[in-house]
């Protein structure tokens, strides 16, 4: 039953993000229409992968890190995506792949640093140090994009922390074809770290005793994350709240259980991003307001919907 | 173009030493006093004579009303007139270094309206640096500036030609538009120029119309698919360097759906004349209107 909701809602979402649109296009031209096929399907389907990878890589770093505040962003990514994304601008590097491919790379090359840095603690990634070491690397990042945006011209500071807000304005049957290819991996590994994800709750030791390896399962859960995380912000740039609360909506309803928590909550982070950039583009239209501004205004009063009922009960 | 603008910029300076003589007079000249683009009022005890610009825009306005001598401290990006390169420069105008502004000694500071220049304002205010605050988006802007920068730095006469020329040009009848256009300023995401803006004005003067005319501020974020479906005849993008390069945008599948982008229609816009308000708006519309004859 509430499968079938959730399954029903992402159709629904889906379904109203290629009818809905700043231009009219009447139901019946919709099939033969270019905007559709060009722009509006891409960008619903981008939509729905890159909030489901956010949504699943929030819940898989929160079960990491043991934190209900963790959310994608958190160990560093979009300072290291921010850094590259600023420097191909300030650089003015050639070409239409230029940006997507420079956040990308920062986005590895923080992940790989926090990586190092958390690895003092030992082989088995201790959470407080992985999150200490994100936030360093974070700041660090930033520093050095603010530097950089300082010293290059005020178009180009502008439109960079624009790009750094979010949004699906880049869609295209390119994009969502790499995705495509791209995501299965980090998404099947999450999913086969599931059960050990569930031990990892009772505490390292106890997990232990379970059967899980609890130094191979972080690493391959944070190396999943952030995978799915730097995709995302390299086709995307930052939106914020899809990673932090649809995990949470996803327990209030499905229960601790990765196995089903991760699935639901990719469903659930799609629903929520496709639905965002619909009102995103339409609200406001011919004007497009930035995705996480909207995924905020959405997602904030759900979740405290949810969380009363849920207390109360 | 080099030579022409050196020859206004003789006549400019000709009109200057014309009125040199009135306004250098201290006992005649009464202090200036205006309110500037902020509401806030500006009174200065004499003429300004060492003027910081913050501005591209107003640094070109300044020599524009004959102030060019007067100005001590620039921006990295005040690159015009030509004349300009030989000021000082005090930062890049972002964040304004105070420090670096308050060395050259200035008893004028001509800021853009921006709320990242907030905190350089009260700053000055607290070391008795005037400062004045200007906002040029349209034409009007750079028309009522000159009138007042030409007060602040004694050259009201000027000042006010250099505004007339301009309202000339606004209040001139536009011809029907022959082009539609739309004003590409960013790709990711699409950013396009709306009515706020003195390119929408210089458009619409040679000749075309922009299709996002209904946005009202200078410039708006908009979804890719207004763009395709408003279907404009010409894209028209403001290049810094003169060698007109495809823009990479054109190159993205998703930007195809436009089919003035599909078609490779993309207007270049020179940087140097297009890229602010500036008071050679005669000049701009007719470099314009030359520009779109071509791309038909």
């Amino acid at each position: 039953m509430k499968w079938g909701g959730l399954v029903g809602a992402a159709l629904l979402t889906l379904t109203l993000a290629v009818v809905l649109g700043p231009t009219r296009i009447p139901l019946g031209e919709l099939a033969g229409s270019e905007i559709v096929r060009d722009l509006r399907v891409p960008r619903a389907l981008l939509g729905f992968l890159v909030g489901g990878s956010l949504a699943v890589s929030g819940a898989g770093l929160q079960a990491l890190v043991r934190n209900p505040l963790a959310d994608p962003f958190l160990l560093g990514l979009s300072g290291g995506a921010g850094l590259g994304a600023v420097g191909a601008i300030a650089l003015r590097l050639p070409g239409p792949w230029a940006l997507p491919i420079a956040a990308f790379a920062g986005a590895l090359a923080a992940m790989a640093l926090v990586y190092r840095l958390a690895l003092v603690s030992g082989a088995a990634l201790d959470p407080r140090v992985l999150l200490l070491a994100g936030v360093v690397v974070g700041s660090f990042a930033a520093a050095i994009t603010t530097a950089i945006v300082s010293l290059s011209e005020a178009e180009q500071l502008r439109n960079a922390f624009l790009w750094l807000w979010g949004g699906l304005s880049g869609a295209s049957w390119t994009t969502v074809g790499v995705l495509a290819v791209y995501l299965p991996l980090p998404l099947l590994l999450l999913l086969g770290s599931a059960r050990s994800l569930d031990l990892m709750a009772l505490g390292d030791e106890p997990a232990g005793y379970l059967g899980a390896d609890v130094t191979r399962v972080r690493r391959r859960v944070y190396l999943a994350a952030s995978l799915l995380t730097a995709a995302a912000v390299a086709v995307s740039g930052v939106i914020g709240f899809v990673g932090l609360i649809i995990p949470h909506v996803g327990r209030m309803g499905w229960g601790h259980r990765h196995r089903t928590l991760l699935p639901v909550s990719f469903l659930g982070g799609g629903v929520l991003l496709v639905l965002a950039d619909t009102l995103a583009r339409t609200a406001v239209a011919p004007r497009e307001l930035p995705v996480g501004i909207v995924t905020a205004l959405i997602g904030v009063p759900v979740f405290a919907l949810l969380l009363r009922r849920w207390v109360r009960a | 173009m080099g030579r022409s603008s050196l020859r206004r910029w003789t006549a400019a300076l000709l009109i200057l030493g014309a009125c040199a003589p009135r306004h250098r007079h201290p006992r005649l000249v009464r202090a200036p006093s205006v309110t500037d683009d902020a509401g806030r009022t500006v009174t200065l005890a004499a003429p300004a004579q060492r003027v910081v610009s913050l501005a591209p825009s107003s640094t070109e306005l300044l020599f524009a009303v004959g102030a060019g001598r007067q100005v001590v401290g620039r921006t990295t990006w005040c690159r015009y007139p030509p004349a300009a390169l030989s000021v000082p420069v005090v930062g890049d105008g972002l964040e304004p270094n105070i420090e670096s502004v308050a060395a050259v000694h200035p008893d004028l500071v001509v800021l853009y309206r921006s709320p990242s220049n907030g905190a350089a304002l009260t700053q000055l205010e607290q070391l008795g640096i005037p400062a004045v605050v200007l906002r040029q988006d349209r034409l009007e802007d750079v028309a009522r500036d000159a009138r007042l920068l030409g007060t602040l730095t004694g050259h009201p006469a000027v000042g006010d030609s250099v505004a007339q020329t301009l309202d000339v040009v606004t209040a001139g009848r536009p011809p029907v538009a022959h082009v539609h256009i739309a004003y590409v300023v960013w790709d990711s995401p699409p950013i396009v120029i709306g009515a706020g803006s003195f390119l929408d004005q210089l458009g619409t003067l040679a000749g075309a119309q922009n299709v996002f005319h209904d946005l009202r501020p200078a410039s708006a974020p908009v979804s890719l698919e207004s763009l395709a479906s408003r279907n404009p005849d010409v894209i028209a993008v403001v290049d810094d360097s003169s060698a007109a390069a495809t823009p990479s945008f054109a190159q993205r599948p998703e930007w195809k759906a436009v089919p003035a982008v599909r078609a490779g229609r993309i207007l270049h816009l020179p940087g140097d004349l297009f890229g602010r308000p500036s008071p050679r708006a005669a000049q701009a519309i007719a470099a314009f209107a030359r520009l779109l004859n071509t791309a038909k």
